[in-house]
């Protein structure tokens, strides 16, 4: 058993620099300043047509949270061209098939069809950039539909307050405070004016990218890109200037209350920075260190050995500004709240106090190497990607090479990284625990 | 010569301006994409074992599947042997230990699982070798031991305790198997009984009769060469020994006689599941398999099918409602449109999918329906190209449903041939009204009156009933059965009151204690609580010594604490509150005339009076011993309707007076049973309790 380990240790070492997936892609502006990346793969006569913009729940003024999701809702109501009611039918009635979602950060929209609808596939993407219908029906009907997904998704499902609450927490002056979907209230307060000054500062050519992916004609793709997007106006430029946060230096104790769930949960949580920042990598590893597998750290010790824990996991949240890094637990019977806590706390100081074992790093690069494989699966998934590392991340080239940077991460620096972030003092500790809450 | 450029490039440009798209119309669809498909490719072992290997390069990853094609399997009074099975193999083998098993798999970032007669493992192409002998290893020499056993068997009967009262597990089970009969694999199911017979002996039996390579297929998908793949299974399943596995015979299942609803009663049901089901002799091989297929899409597949767009678009009877062909080549498979539904219009959903299932056999699909479906599919077919993993699934469809060479490489052309008439033969073959079986399972007294009364094609239909085990049972009361003659609703409280002490007795009770405990997911909760005759109230529920939960009222005034917040009772909570304060409120509820008397029904097989004591509130007695069995309130939960239903079990006596001293609540998908540790009469109390 020891040897086939060694020996898979050395395979991997030789194997590294010989499994190099490479996306092809060629990226350019439309004369509007629309990013353009074309990305062609003759596997399957299918191709993705998307566009991702530049705008998320953090993009927004005090007392209009929430306006990114529900224009998500509002911009598949039909265009100028395209009925209301008719966009779903038209994508599945031609063997296709669509969806869209937002974050903190960007919203993305996407249809797959078979190759011979591609130009459907633009015309449409095309009319809800250039002249999406808005008006007061569309937006009393996606109200609606949008508080009846806050209802299902957040307040009627367990744990569903868990993030608002750590991201409520962790910031306090940055939008991130708020959560993505927004306060119904604002919503409710949303006049057509704001919506329509909205959309026009943030649903322009120059704050998105298209991203044309799979059995296409690079050409004739580039025509067709040209002849339905370049007609749209270019829009202001965007500016960005949200507020910084001060540095948490003593810890923040917190209870939130749900009245779905019957065990409590214990979070720690830190505030870390930026998803560019290669420190953000170094997390994402420390996290998966920490509780990705039956065999890591602290699954094993609370869930396995010593049954402390029901479940436990650590996330890194990552988003543009700052991220939210958090460990989650549910304490098996009587088990203490504190109990999990210190227990936590026990596992991070051994990151930050020690090297991890040079057993544990190499298993870490196979699950990155095995993620990052898998991740770029499908033409779906590199559309996603190409939009967001150009968008997001200021640079396409990272779908090949961001696994160099896991690579190169050392013991060395994951030890220096937790012990830049992950200290006591700067925790957010939160008691979510079963039942009312006094607040909201 | 540099004006002919010129004059070129200006005419190029006015060219470019010109021919503007129009976008007011959606532009149409390029041609038909061209479809590729490769073959696998394959070789068989002398062991029986057919391997075929599709290579992909795209990415450094392998996935491995092995699938055992054995006739189905009637496992009899030992239904269960095959899952337990499935869940003892993959678990290391005779050389390597559990343990050190997963942390490997771990290790090498792959994944590996097993079913009773299958396996299946991804990892990244690198590993390939050493995944492929794990797996082997796993299959070929399994480590069956009875510590696993034990501990797997009793995950099962777990699961089937929860499924008890599910009324889709029942539904699921009781419809296959009248299709089918219990005496056919796909009609048998799991039962306590079944699963408490089968030993590690029995599993080890049932592994040696079917885990065997006569009919097995092994499926590599992804950066690996063939020549590899050849020379390393040919290592690692050499030692897979050869072997048949036992041919058995079982009955061939028939049609219903005639359109007819089954019903079993699940009392707590909320829903009535509906499945309106007949026999299909159809196999992938037939010519009309893909109009078929069309034919069942427009009815019930998805969001656009009809049933969707009328039982829930157009009436809002359910969430959804949905059809399926099965295709067996062993034997028939089944036609089934399904539904969840509400109580209340439970019959009405019955009329609907019978008229739908009716309608797309007498009437031709219109145009519209048919080329939106083809593309439907057609575009389902196209994307799934894209996975590798398809040209193998496609591969094994043509080696085990015995298909031309061709048949996937014809498909999209053959889809695009199928005509409107085509569909409707095909709907007219494989969907039969007039012998279709209706399984609604439900609670008989809501649901049960307006199910007798329906008419198809001018006649009524027949409802015959089972119970959750689907054996023949005589029709279960429901519905407001007369009260015997001479009794009223002050003759039930009596008789209760009587039964737990009578009211001389219950008239001397100034208060009392009750401590009780129940599990819940590992916790254990605590429950005090204590009343008195005025109307005093306080109950604490904690997780050992944190208090989840306590109300206190002092007969005016009352509050309770969540979680350490405390917050005083509003006007509507303390009309609640003081309801439950009363130690027997049945002594308070005699000759009150807004009691009213709502029938005989069953609880949990004993007969019971039932009396609706509010709006929200329910209470059921047994005719035969007058004690209280069950309780019943409807609450509005987040804006949700939900039914919180109590048990009352295991009468105890303390100091003359029966207790129960078995409480089972059910909230939704939630259940406690609480045990009383304590009852202590006129002790215990003091004023200071509610303060």
């Amino acid at each position: 058993m020891k040897n086939t380990i060694l020996l898979g240790l050395s395979l991997t070492l030789s194997a590294m620099v010989a499994t190099a997936q490479e996306v092809a892609y060629e990226e350019y502006n439309l004369d509007n300043g629309l990013h353009v990346i074309l990305h062609q793969d003759e596997t399957a006569p299918v191709v993705t047509t998307s566009v991702m913009y530049h705008v998320g729940g953090k993009d927004r003024t005090e007392g209009r949270t929430g306006f990114a999701h529900f224009f998500e809702h509002l911009l598949f109501e039909g265009t100028e061209n395209i009925e209301r009611g008719d966009w779903f039918k038209l994508v599945s009635s031609n063997g296709g098939k669509n969806n869209a979602n937002t974050s903190q950060d960007r919203t993305y929209y996407y249809e797959v069809f078979p190759s011979n609808n591609l130009e459907l596939g633009l015309w449409m993407e095309s009319e809800r950039l250039m002249h999406p219908i808005i008006d007061q029906v569309g937006i009393d009907t996606q109200n609606e539909v949008v508080k009846e997904e806050k209802r299902l998704r957040y307040d009627n499902s367990p744990y569903g307050q868990l993030l608002f609450t750590v991201a409520e927490n962790l910031f306090e002056k940055h939008p991130y405070k708020d959560p993505n979907i927004g306060y119904m209230k604002d919503l409710d307060a949303a006049t057509l004016e704001d919506v329509v000054a909205y959309n026009k500062k943030y649903y322009v050519p120059n704050n998105a990218v298209l991203v044309v992916a799979g059995d296409i004609d690079i050409s004739e793709t580039k025509k067709m890109v040209e002849d339905y997007f370049g007609p749209i106006p270019k829009g202001a430029d965007v500016v960005r200037n949200y507020p910084k946060e001060t540095p948490i230096t003593t810890e923040i104790n917190a209870k939130a209350y749900d009245t779905n769930i019957q065990i409590p949960a214990s979070i720690i949580a830190y505030r870390t920075p930026g998803f560019t920042e290669r420190d953000a990598y170094v997390l994402d590893m420390i996290s998966a260190y920490l509780s990705d597998g039956k065999s890591s750290k602290l699954y094993k010790k609370m869930v396995d050995d010593q049954k402390q824990a029901l479940q436990v996991g650590a996330y890194n949240i990552a988003q543009e500004d700052y991220g939210m890094y958090l460990v989650f637990t549910l304490p098996v019977g009587e088990t203490p709240l504190s109990t999990l806590n210190t227990e936590i706390e026990e596992e991070i100081a051994k990151v930050r106090d020690s090297l991890i074992s040079e057993k544990d790093y190499q298993k870490l690069q196979n699950k990155f190497e095995s993620r990052f494989v898998n991740a770029n699966s499908s033409v779906e998934g590199i559309a996603g990607s190409l939009a967001t590392y150009y968008l997001l991340y200021g640079d396409t080239e990272l779908i090949n090479k961001e696994i160099d940077i896991y690579r190169s991460v050392t013991r060395e620096e994951m030890q220096k990284v937790a012990k830049k972030y992950l200290n006591p003092n700067q925790r957010v500790v939160i008691d979510y625990l079963p039942g009312e809450g006094n607040e909201q | 010569m540099k004006k002919i450029y010129t004059t070129l490039f200006v005419s190029f440009l006015m060219l470019n301006t010109f021919a503007q798209i129009d976008r007011s119309k959606k532009p149409e669809a390029g041609p038909a994409p061209e479809i590729n498909l490769e073959d696998p490719q394959t070789f068989d072992m002398k062991n029986g074992l057919k391997v075929l290997v599709v290579e992909n390069h795209k990415l450094p990853r392998v996935s491995i599947q092995l699938l055992i094609d054995n006739a189905p399997v009637l496992e009899g009074d030992k239904a269960g042997v095959s899952s337990l099975t499935g869940s003892l193999l993959g678990q290391g083998s005779k050389t390597i230990p559990k343990d050190e098993f997963n942390e490997e798999v771990d290790f090498l970032g792959a994944r590996i699982n097993f079913g009773s007669q299958s396996a299946y493992t991804s990892a990244l192409s690198k590993y390939f070798p050493r995944i492929l002998e794990l797996m082997a290893d796993a299959a070929i020499h399994p480590n069956f031991i009875q510590e696993d056993f034990e501990k797997e068997k009793q995950k099962m009967l777990t699961n089937l305790k929860s499924e008890e009262k599910d009324v889709k597990a029942i539904a699921g089970n009781v419809a296959g198997a009248l299709a089918y009969t219990k005496a056919h694999p796909y009609g048998e199911f799991s039962t306590e009984e079944s699963v408490n017979k089968v030993t590690l002996e029995d599993v080890e039996k049932f592994y040696a009769n079917y885990f065997l390579p006569a009919n097995a297929y092994l499926v590599v998908v992804g950066d690996v060469k063939f020549k590899e793949v050849k020379k390393l299974v040919q290592e690692y399943f050499t030692p897979w020994t050869k072997g048949t596995p036992p041919s058995l015979g079982f009955t061939s299942p028939s049609d219903a006689l005639y359109t007819q609803i089954n019903f079993i009663d699940v009392p707590n049901a909320v829903q009535s599941e509906i499945t309106a089901e007949n026999l299909v002799a159809l196999k992938m091989k037939d010519p009309d398999y893909l109009p078929a297929l069309l034919a069942n899409e427009i009815l019930g597949g998805g969001g656009e099918g009809r049933l969707f767009l009328n039982l829930r678009e157009d009436k809002g009877y359910t969430y959804g409602s949905y059809s399926g062909l099965g295709n067996d080549k062993y034997g028939p498979s089944r036609f089934r449109a399904v539904a969840s539904v509400r109580n209340a219009v439970t019959d009405s959903s019955v009329v609907e999918l019978l008229n739908e299932i009716e309608l797309i056999r007498k009437s031709p699909v219109s145009k519209e329906e048919l080329e939106n479906t083809k593309a439907k599919y057609t575009g389902r077919f196209v994307m799934a190209l894209e996975d590798p993993q398809t040209i193998a699934e496609y591969a094994l469809d043509i080696e085990t449903e015995d298909l031309p060479k061709d048949f996937y490489k014809t498909y999209l052309e053959r889809i695009n041939a199928v005509t409107v008439d085509d569909v409707q033969k095909a709907a007219k073959k494989y969907i039969k009204p007039e012998k279709t079986r209706i399984v609604v399972t439900g609670k008989a007294s809501e649901v049960l009156p307006n199910l007798e009364n329906i008419l198809f094609n001018g006649k009524k239909v027949p409802v015959k009933y089972f119970d959750k085990n689907a054996e023949p049972i005589e029709k279960p009361e429901s519905g407001v059965a007369a009260m015997p003659e001479g009794v009223g609703v002050d003759d039930v409280l009596n008789k209760y009151l009587e039964a737990i002490g009578g009211q001389e007795k219950l008239s001397d009770i100034e208060s009392y204690v009750m401590t009780a405990e129940a599990e819940m997911q590992g916790m254990k909760l605590n429950l005090e609580m204590k009343k008195t005759a005025d109307g005093k109230f306080m109950q604490d529920v904690a997780v050992g010594d944190n208090s989840m939960n306590k109300q206190v009222f002092d007969g005016k005034k009352g509050y309770v604490v969540m979680q350490g917040q405390r917050k005083d009772m509003g006007e509507e909570e303390i009309i609640k509150v003081k309801e439950e304060a009363i130690p027997f409120p049945e002594l308070s509820y005699l000759s009150d005339a807004t009691i009213k008397f709502e029938g005989i029904e069953t609880i949990d097989g004993k007969k019971a009076y039932k009396l609706k004591l509010s709006e929200e509130k329910t209470a059921y007695y047994d005719m035969e011993t007058g004690l209280k069995i069950q309780e019943t309130t409807m609450a509005d939960m987040g804006g949700q309707p939900m039914t919180s239903t109590i048990n009352y079990q295991d009468y105890q006596e303390v100091s003359g007076i029966q207790f129960p001293f078995t409480l089972s609540q059910t909230v939704g998908p939630q259940h406690f049973d609480f045990k009383v540790n304590e009852i202590k009469i006129n002790e215990g109390v003091s004023d200071s309790d509610f303060e």
